[in-house]
């Protein structure tokens, strides 16, 4: 007896299941997937979200890591795919279609560090290198007093903390160290994952973060939109004018000052213009330039370039600088929304 | 009339048969389904470094120069799902015995079980990130490590996971061992003990050994815990306090941004992951074999 | 002469009998303290669970959907609990679940009969090793294999159906194995007595056998349960993660795991992880006392 109604209710289940999934399938609120890089979840999730109400459709970010996006994006089971690396000409040749890079925003790379008692202290690009190559062991170093005079360092060992998952935060750290220090570049070069000579790996932004919270004289690097909102005490780090910058939602912004090329593939690092902090760039998004794949009608087409297109807005570059993003400035959004509108669908532009 | 219903029971019997056969073969579909896409997917790897990527430490995704190897992921592998299975197996022998034997049938031995279990539903995540707040300064604070990470700090972390799974199934043997059997050697004059010795243990071996070898699988194939304490260094671990790495943590750590060669590595790291299994699980049998 | 002999005889049984006793006592206290080890892993856990999360428990944890993080810093800031919940990841997490359990726990019940009844053969041997060896993959392996499976040529899509074939997968070898086991500790005799009557097979095994080996195997389904509610990794792979509650199987779905590990990664949702994990521990203790219900039900 006991066992029949078990029987039954589990059916009775199973079968309110299949109704409400045959339901929503017909329901017709348009989804609209994408999935890529972890450093901008936060802000395209608050933005998707506001999106959404707007424009009644349903967006889902997965932060799988930029690899898995460009992977997913190959694969056609995501609208796009979200990056922060551009793809080399080689990976360009190696997806099925031709892709266009939007950019959406930019982070940097913040230098934090856990000495109790200092509150700043100023890096150059050569002392910032030999720190993470293990050169410089110590925090009393003659480097490190030559150019933080007046702060008084322990005697106490440099631990190193870095990256042990792959991850565009690396990438864009060690593209900025292979262009600064030949050293580097010759013996380590960059990547999303690269062969630490020293210290201890940790997982994520916050492993990284909460490792140099526990461990007194270490120093690592962190995203910027996880380091501005812990307001973790950072470096400053010399430009490529000489300026000593500290990173900001500002100081990131204004990195992108300068020579953007027509696809904006390119990275922000040791970025000429005067106020901008120099380890930044930017994020974007992946899409195919011919929307017409994988039986993908024009509504889809047209709904997916819809959002990417308000993401270069005003209201959603606002959202990016309230939760810690730094805007793209005007001449990128504009150059962004002019290769969006170069995307075809079966010959015919999609957006206006 | 009774011919015809026989037949139709013999008939109704083999279709059963036919039924238990068949679904016997989705293990088999499974795994070696699994086993053809891994296979599929390490084929650069293995076409490009061959028999080194077993014996070689070396780790090096860096443009241009990469090279792979596997064995610091293989022994640090090793090294913590056997130190976890160490400590948890007293752990979990004596709970077992508590819940389905000296207690067996007790409100306490009930709330004991369902406490033990709640251990299974959380997350690793959550382990991980206990085991960083908690036991990392516990350990840096007795000495034993700089930093708190490493093989000895993960081992601690896996075995509290795997304890669940080595209770579960024994205490479901222990507890089914028939009382009549109990009952005769206690009339015999035997204590507890030499009853749990002679007759519980005998009877239940096969199940408790099952839940041992559930346990280890768990142990060998957890990822988040482990690579959240283990201090991700892809070097062979120099003792047990030091830092290492293992297959299951470095799979997860660099998937999602591997692509090409570094991905082709990663999905042989994970078939060899599969093969370590096989063999670690049959020298657990044999063991278990020998002792019985 | 023969007294003492018999003295001699009865002093050392009676030493053994002693020495026994003795072994037997320290292997009693041994069970308590090691249990007891056990026992304060587990409120030392669930304790700093409770501690880290209890604030962010109300109504509106269970109703309404994850936060987005500008909501969640504002509240931060003015010191206030984070406003939304985990409603997505609840139901999206029953869905893949009961998706899994539908997918695994008949077929692993019946594979378990076959191997308890078959356990002589070399491909039941054969069978059981590899069920042991599926124990062992990588839960991000099983996510991979979903996505190669279900996620590109199926539903084409980041899919709850792929993560409810992971999960699935997931939870099989430990199904399996418990059927199996207990099924091998119901007496032959029970068995035997069932077929001499001319009972047919179907019924010995459904009315007599998984009966007797109940407990056994609800023990195993709610491991397993337990355990894919708290896996992230596969999920990631094959079901993307979802910001609203969604019905449809072949479109992304959110699950807790997926929430908790978007909260770890936010610099400003992380307090939320704590109450996530509580509401997974309150439905695995849900499952517990329901099962533990059912087990005291069918003793009357």
């Amino acid at each position: 007896m006991k066992k029949r109604i078990i029987l039954v209710a589990v059916l009775a289940i199973i079968a309110l299941g299949l109704v409400i999934t045959i339901l929503s399938k017909n329901a017709g609120s348009k989804t609209i997937s994408g999935a890529g890089a972890t450093f901008p979840q936060p802000f395209y999730n608050a933005a998707f979200i506001t999106y959404g109400h707007l424009a009644h459709v349903k967006v889902t970010y997965g932060g799988i890591g930029s690899g898995g996006g460009i992977r997913s994006l190959k694969d056609k089971v995501v609208d796009f795919g979200a990056s922060d690396a551009f793809l080399s000409d080689k990976e360009m040749n190696e997806m099925p279609a031709p892709v266009v890079h939007i950019p959406t925003c930019c982070g940097a790379v913040v230098i934090a560090f856990n000495l109790p008692g200092i509150k700043q202290i100023k890096l150059t690009p050569d002392v910032l290198a030999a720190i993470f190559s293990g050169k410089i062991k110590n925090w009393n170093s003659t480097e490190l007093k030559k150019i933080n005079s007046g702060i008084h360092f322990p005697n106490k060992a440099i631990v190193v903390i870095h990256r042990s998952d792959g991850s565009g935060t690396t990438n864009m750290f060690t593209d900025y160290l292979s262009k600064v220090d030949a050293a580097w570049r010759a013996k380590i070069g960059s990547g999303k994952t690269v062969n630490w000579p020293v210290g201890i790996g940790a997982k994520g932004n916050p492993g990284v973060a909460g490792a140099i919270h526990q461990t007194v004289g270490s120093i690592g690097y962190v995203g910027s939109e996880y380091a501005f909102a812990q307001h973790q005490p950072s470096a400053l780090v010399q430009n490529k004018s000489g300026n000593f910058i500290e990173a900001s939602v500002a100081s990131v912004s204004a990195a992108a000052q300068c020579a953007i090329p027509a696809d904006t593939r390119v990275m922000l690092n040791n970025s000429s213009a005067k106020d901008a902090y120099p380890i930044a760039g930017f994020t974007w998004l992946l899409l195919y330039k011919n929307q017409a794949y994988n039986n993908r009608s024009f509504a889809q087409a047209q709904a997916t370039l819809k959002l990417v297109d308000w993401m270069l807005d005003h209201d959603a570059q606002k959202i990016a600088s309230k939760v810690n993003y730094a805007p793209l400035a005007p001449n990128v959004a504009a150059k962004a929304k002019a290769i969006l509108r170069t995307i075809t669908y079966n010959g015919k532009r999609v957006l206006k | 009339m009774s011919a015809y219903i026989y037949n139709m029971q013999i008939n109704s019997d083999k279709v059963l048969k036919r039924v238990l056969f068949a679904s016997s073969i989705v293990i088999l579909l499974i795994g070696g389904g699994m086993l053809v896409s891994l296979i599929k997917g390490s084929m650069p790897s293995i076409s490009e470094f061959g028999w080194k990527f077993l014996v070689s430490s070396k780790w090096d995704p860096t443009q241009g120069s990469e090279s792979y190897g596997a064995l610091a992921f293989i022994v640090g592998t090793l090294m913590t799902s056997v130190l976890a299975l160490i400590i948890a197996i007293p752990l979990a022998f004596f709970t077992s015995l508590f819940i389905a034997e000296y207690f067996k049938g007790t409100k306490i031995a009930a709330v004991v079980g369902t406490l033990v279990d709640l251990l299974a539903g959380i997350p690793s995540i959550i382990y991980g990130l206990w085991g960083f707040y908690i036991l990392c300064p516990l350990v840096v604070k007795l000495g034993l490590s700089p930093q708190g990470f490493g093989v000895f700090t993960s081992s601690l972390i896996l075995a509290i996971m795997i304890v669940p799974y080595a209770t579960s199934l024994s205490n479901t043997t222990i507890a089914m061992v028939p009382n009549e059997l109990k009952e005769a050697a206690y009339s015999l004059g035997a204590t507890r003990l030499e009853v749990i010795k002679t007759v519980v243990l005998p009877n239940a071996r096969s199940g408790i050994a099952a839940s041992y070898v559930l346990a280890l699988g768990r142990a060998l194939g957890e990822t988040l815990a482990v690579t959240m304490l283990i201090g991700n260094a892809n070097i062979i671990p120099t003792s047990i306090f030091g830092t290492g790495n293992t297959m299951a943590s470095v799979i997860a750590n660099q998937f999602g941004e591997a692509s090409g060669l570094q991905l082709s590595a990663l999905i042989e790291i994970g078939l060899l992951l599969f093969a370590l299994t096989t063999i670690v699980n049959a020298i657990g049998k044999y063991i278990i074999k020998k002792i019985g | 002469m023969n007294r003492t002999i018999d003295i001699e005889k009865e002093d050392s049984s009676l030493s053994h009998i002693k020495y026994q006793k003795a072994k037997d006592g320290l292997f009693k206290i041994a069970v308590i303290l090691f249990s007891f080890i056990t026992i304060s892993m587990v409120f030392l856990i669930i304790g700093t669970l409770l501690v880290k999360g209890y604030r962010q428990i109300n109504w509106a944890f269970f109703t309404q959907v994850a936060p987005d993080t500008f909501t969640a810093m504002m509240a931060k800031v003015s010191g206030q609990v984070i406003p939304g919940g985990i409603a997505n990841g609840i139901l999206g997490s029953l869905y893949l679940v009961g998706i899994a359990s539908v997918l695994s726990i008949p077929i692993g019940i019946l594979i378990g009969v076959y191997l308890s009844e078959n356990s002589q053969k070399k491909y039941a041997s054969l069978i059981r090793d590899i069920a042991d060896i599926l124990q062992g993959v990588p839960s991000i392996v099983i996510g991979l294999i979903a996505y190669i499976w279900i996620v590109v040529p199926i539903t084409k899509s980041y899919s709850v159906l792929a993560g409810g074939v992971a999960l699935a997968i997931m939870m099989l070898p430990l199904i399996v194995r418990s059927t199996e086991e207990s099924l091998k500790m119901v007496p032959d005799t029970l068995k035997e007595a069932a077929i001499a009557l001319g009972t047919p097979y179907y019924k010995v095994i459904w009315r007599v056998l998984i009966p007797s080996a109940f407990s056994g195997l609800v023990s195993g389904i709610l491991l397993s349960v337990s355990r894919v509610l708290g896996e992230t990794a596969p999920l990631m792979l094959a079901t993307l993660g979802n910001p609203n509650i969604n019905w449809n199987i072949t479109k992304p779905g959110s699950a807790v795991p997926l929430l908790i590990w978007q909260f770890y990664n936010d610099p400003n949702m992380v307090d939320l992880i704590w109450s996530s994990t509580i509401f997974l521990m309150g439905f695995v203790l849900l499952l517990n006392l329901i099962s533990k219900w059912i087990e005291a039900k069918r003793k009357k």
